[in-house]
């Protein structure tokens, strides 16, 4: 029963375009490109979550790799014209090395410690981009990123890079959930809740958290090199903090450690602005208050809401 | 959760409900002809959220006018806002919904030059007429018009089209120019620029330091100036840096001749530094807008919303008076539809000569060449020194 | 010469500035272990209110300076009971989420109370010069100067000599010690919540005038705070106070002699550099504030 379950909503989501169009004609493009922008930052967000919720590394550093992968294949798109897959490869092996460099220093630190290094070699990488001009624009942005081309696949239409966009966040959930199930998941969770014990148990924490940052990071990257391959156009404001404050929106309102959770907090957070049409001001002070609530009351998110739901009587895992 | 957390999620979700539905009222039904629905887009959230401000007080203000007077050719005008956060993917979206959910026929935007650039390809997709009021990105003239996007037209001239006569102005005064410069797209685009602009006239320059907006700390940098000493210097920054700019290099007793391209000359800087009005005599700014061509405008914009005049303001009213405006009346007349095809056609025709910004009509490439003013602080008074036609 | 000596101002300026908001955090993570990252947040509310006071409502330099920093100080014990008083038994993640959605949730409320444009507060003493020997400085800067040395100090003399102060300090150095010796630890958690308000508010009256404020401008101030407050050993206020001045120092200098466009990178690069090579801080592990 599960296949047909998932069968029919792997249909159902390949022909969104169509249906799309079908029940909202003449708002189908910024529809598709709204989806477009949920799935990506979806498959952002669980690559986010690999660290935060499954080796319980709070790392701010995923707008560097984000970027590195986006300037990787903006810079080898436009000055070397690289075709898009060598280029987007370049990207995810560029945003990998990176998340390498990074965390190799980074893991030999506490929590608290962790945190701030990251958030720091974060906000280097930002005024890094921003200033070095001669390479990589700065504030005069990449322009003219070529459209994807896959051999003779190119993708330009709304539909095109909305299941350039599905596939992704497809092949990316699908490692989310091989990398986090078995018995890796479990070395994974042994770590993040209990390093002591996990060493103990011959679960060395240093190898998997760097196994899980490595990898998290390298999709970033692939993820950063994709969403400018959508917009054409690469400015270094894209890779700000606010980018880290975002992403823990996302996992968080959806429920830290779980795909599902993960995916709706993403789709929730892309979409909430489209719903509730108010100025942005306030909807960010709703956004604030939102988080607020919700990490204090209901720190599983939506995610654990809907659990409790269907099993009552079950004590919420608590934080 | 508890009850307690879910009913403030609850209230939270009402009240955003709530504030949206109120915040942007629908259509209002319109008798008889159908309003005309004019998209306007810029930062309206973000770092540089200050500007998008600007630009939406100046639409409203400019659309009350019109609709005091039953409209535009008898059509009322409707606003839509969107928000790009100053960045390309936003733009993205910005323009799509603009397009899409509010259907609007004409946009003006999108102020910042990265926000313009991921703008064009989409307003070429959707075929909307896009009229850019601000962004000074060189590459954006290399794009539009015959150069690949009948779409997007530009009113203002960047600083390509200025520095050459600022320049040739500038080397009457000085031979050794420092350059400050805020990090963004305007400032690096005027740098290098001016950069070019001087060594044709033979001015040399000495250093170019750019700075952070916001980073209210420019003294190191004050120093450096001081070191080098230069005997002006070209200040590339908006008022609200501006003001406690001027009051460190007064602090660290400099003295070079001022310089400016930004909103130095402007209202709003002799606003901020009310407290010391003398602070920057002498400055002399080129730009293509002072409150001395429209004196109304700064007074009605200071009993509105208490503030004085916004550059970015000023400038998305130019291109709605005197360039959409302009060409929906031409549009309607001519075709009786104010339609985005109709716009854009219209555009691509007017010509208006008497504006107070010079004459409004765009060349093959969609750029439009208004006036570049000079502009003198004296005596904390703004006076225009010279009106300059730009050469295409 | 007497460009390092400009320079060494600017730095000395910056210094005070980052060693009074670096201050307030570590008193907040020496004494409960709070990482709070709306702090800068508290520093702009309280330029708010200190505009309010003295360009709004008139009041002399110093009542409007001591009337931020009281408002300010009751802003932070309300807060700390609204919110502080929730979390602090959270696990970090929490508080971080938490006090990281205050953040957003006080900035955007400030652009809808308060607008975007920039306000400046300039007092005869930011536009009055002191020149010596050639080296030019607003007479604010030693203002600044001298009132953070005089706070420190203030803050040294309260934590050594007074009730409340002496059992701050014993509850950085063990909690649960204080709680079986009868300190009121919620209530000692409010004080120190108040007072790196008071102090934050405090940076906000004195270093305004030579500046500005707005919405955002916590955001950064924050960062190079926690830098600081890493620098100098996490809950450490005195080595807090000293990594501070040496941030404001080398980014002045790097700004003025390197680059100036790379000097927020001064503060962060250091940052992590000491994470890396000495975890515990520059002046080692203490205990205690």
């Amino acid at each position: 029963m599960r296949a047909v379950r998932w069968a029919v909503l792997g249909a159902v989501l390949i022909a969104l375009p169509w249906l799309v169009a079908a029940a909202f004609p003449g708002q189908q493009r910024y529809i598709l490109h709204v989806l477009i922008f949920t799935a990506l930052y979806g498959a952002l967000a669980l690559s986010f979550d690999l660290v935060v919720g499954h080796v319980g590394s709070l790392s701010l550093a995923h707008p560097a790799f984000f970027g590195v992968g986006a300037y990787g294949l903006a810079l080898l798109a436009t000055e070397a014209r690289w075709p898009f897959t060598a280029a987007l490869a370049a990207g995810l092996v560029l945003a990998g090395l990176a998340a390498v460099v990074v965390g190799v220093p980074m893991f030999r630190l506490t929590e608290h410690s962790f945190a701030m290094g990251t958030l720091g070699l974060a906000l280097v990488t930002q005024i890094v981009a921003t200033n070095w001009v001669d390479f990589t624009r700065g504030p005069l942005c990449v322009t003219g990123i070529p459209k994807p081309q896959i051999g003779v696949l190119r993708i330009a239409t709304l539909s095109g890079f909305y299941w350039m966009g599905l596939t992704t966040l497809a092949l990316v959930a699908l490692l989310y959930h091989g990398l986090t199930t078995f018995r890796l998941g479990r070395a994974f969770h042994a770590v993040r809740d209990n390093e002591t014990l996990a060493s103990s148990a011959a679960i060395d924490p240093l190898r998997y958290r760097m196994l899980a940052f490595t990898i998290a990071g390298a999709l970033a990257g692939g993820i950063g090199a994709l969403y400018v391959s959508y917009v054409g156009v690469l400015c270094p404001g894209e890779l700000t903090v606010s980018l880290s404050v975002n992403l823990l929106v996302m996992i968080f309102l959806g429920g830290v450690g779980s795909l599902r959770g993960v995916v709706v907090g993403a789709a929730a957070f892309t979409a909430l602005p489209e719903v509730l049409r108010m100025a942005p001001t306030w909807r960010m002070v709703i956004y604030g208050l939102l988080l607020l609530v919700i990490v204090i009351r209901a720190p599983d998110g939506l995610e654990g809401l809907l659990q409790r739901r269907g099993a009552r009587g079950r004590r919420p895992a608590g934080a | 959760m508890t009850r307690i957390g879910r009913g403030v999620i609850g209230i939270a979700v009402a009240v955003g409900l709530a504030v949206g539905l109120g915040a942007e009222p629908p259509g209002a039904g319109a008798q008889g002809a159908p309003p005309i629905r004019v998209g306007f887009s810029s930062a309206m959230t973000g770092p540089s959220a200050i500007t998008g401000e600007g630009v939406k007080w100046a639409a409203q203000m400019v659309a009350d006018e019109y609709n005091a007077k039953g409209g535009i050719a008898g059509r009322r005008i409707e606003l839509y806002f969107g928000d790009n956060a100053g960045t390309p993917g936003e733009a993205v979206s910005a323009v799509r919904k603009l397009v899409d959910v509010d259907k609007v026929d004409v946009i003006i935007g999108q102020t910042h030059s990265g926000a313009c650039l991921g703008a064009l390809p989409v307003v070429k997709e959707l075929q909307v007429p896009m009229v850019i009021e601000a962004c000074s990105h060189p590459k954006i003239r290399e794009q539009i018009g015959k150069n690949g996007n009948e779409w997007a037209f530009r009113v203002n001239p960047d600083d390509v089209m200025l520095a050459n006569q600022f320049a040739k102005y500038m080397v009457q005064q000085v031979k050794t120019v420092s350059i400050f410069a805020q990090n963004d797209d305007f400032g690096r685009g005027a740098a290098a620029a001016y950069d070019a602009a001087f060594k044709k006239v033979g001015i040399k320059l000495l250093s170019t330091e750019f700075f952070d907006r916001g980073q209210a700390d420019y003294r190191p940098v004050l120093t450096r100036v001081k070191r080098a000493a230069p005997e002006g210097v070209l200040l590339v920054m908006l008022a609200s840096e501006g003001s406690v700019f001027m009051r460190q290099y007064r602090e660290l007793g400099l003295n070079q001749k001022l310089f400016a391209r930004g909103s130095m000359g402007t209202v709003e800087f002799l606003y901020q530094v009310r407290d010391s009005p003398n602070i920057a005599d002498g400055l002399v700014e080129a730009t293509y807008w002072t409150p001395a061509l429209d004196p109304a405008w700064e007074k009605q914009w200071m009993e509105r919303w208490k503030v004085p005049v916004r550059i970015h303001g000023s400038l998305a009213a130019i291109a709605f008076r005197y360039a959409v405006a302009p060409a929906i009346e031409a549009a309607i007349k001519k075709t009786g539809k104010a339609d985005r095809k109709a716009i854009r056609d219209a555009l691509e025709e007017i010509d208006v000569p008497n504006t107070p910004v010079g004459r409004v009509k765009f060349d093959d490439t969609h750029q439009a060449f208004i006036n570049m003013l000079l502009v003198q602080i004296d005596g904390g008074q703004l006076k225009v020194l010279e009106k300059i036609p730009i050469q295409p | 010469m007497i460009d390092l000596v400009e320079q060494l101002v600017h730095g000395l300026t910056l210094g005070s500035l980052y060693a009074m908001v670096a201050t307030g955090l570590a008193l907040m993570f020496g004494v409960v272990r709070l990482i709070n990252f709306a702090h800068g947040e508290f520093y702009m509310l309280g330029g708010y209110a200190f505009w309010y006071a003295y360009a709004e409502l008139g009041l002399p330099y110093p009542v409007a300076g001591l009337a931020a920093v009281a408002a300010m100080g009751l802003f932070g014990l309300a807060y700390e009971r609204a919110v502080i008083r929730t979390i602090l038994p959270r696990t970090w993640h929490v508080q971080l989420i938490a006090t990281l959605a205050t953040s957003i949730t006080l900035t955007n409320l400030a652009i809808l109370v308060f607008g975007t444009q920039p306000k400046e507060v300039p007092t005869r003493l930011s536009a009055a010069i002191l020149d010596v020997g050639g080296i030019r400085l607003a007479w604010q800067r030693v203002v600044v100067l001298v009132a953070a040395v005089a706070i420190f100090a203030g803050l040294e003399w309260f934590v050594g000599h007074t009730k409340l102060g002496k059992a701050m300090r014993a509850m950085s150095q063990n909690r649960e010690a204080c709680a079986v010796v009868g300190v009121d630890v919620q209530h000692v958690a409010l004080a120190t919540f108040g007072l790196s308000a008071a102090l934050a508010a405090a940076a906000a009256a004195l270093v305004s005038p030579l500046f500005n404020i707005f919405p955002d401008v916590g955001a950064l101030l924050t960062l190079k705070a926690f830098a600081a407050v890493i620098v100098g050993g996490f809950g450490f206020v005195k080595g807090a106070i000293a990594a501070a001045f040496l941030i404001g120092l080398a980014e002045s200098l790097a700004a003025g002699y390197v680059s100036y466009a790379y000097k927020d990178a001064i503060a962060f690069v250091v940052m992590v550099a000491v994470l890396l090579v000495r975890p515990q801080g520059l002046f080692g592990r203490r205990i205690g504030i």
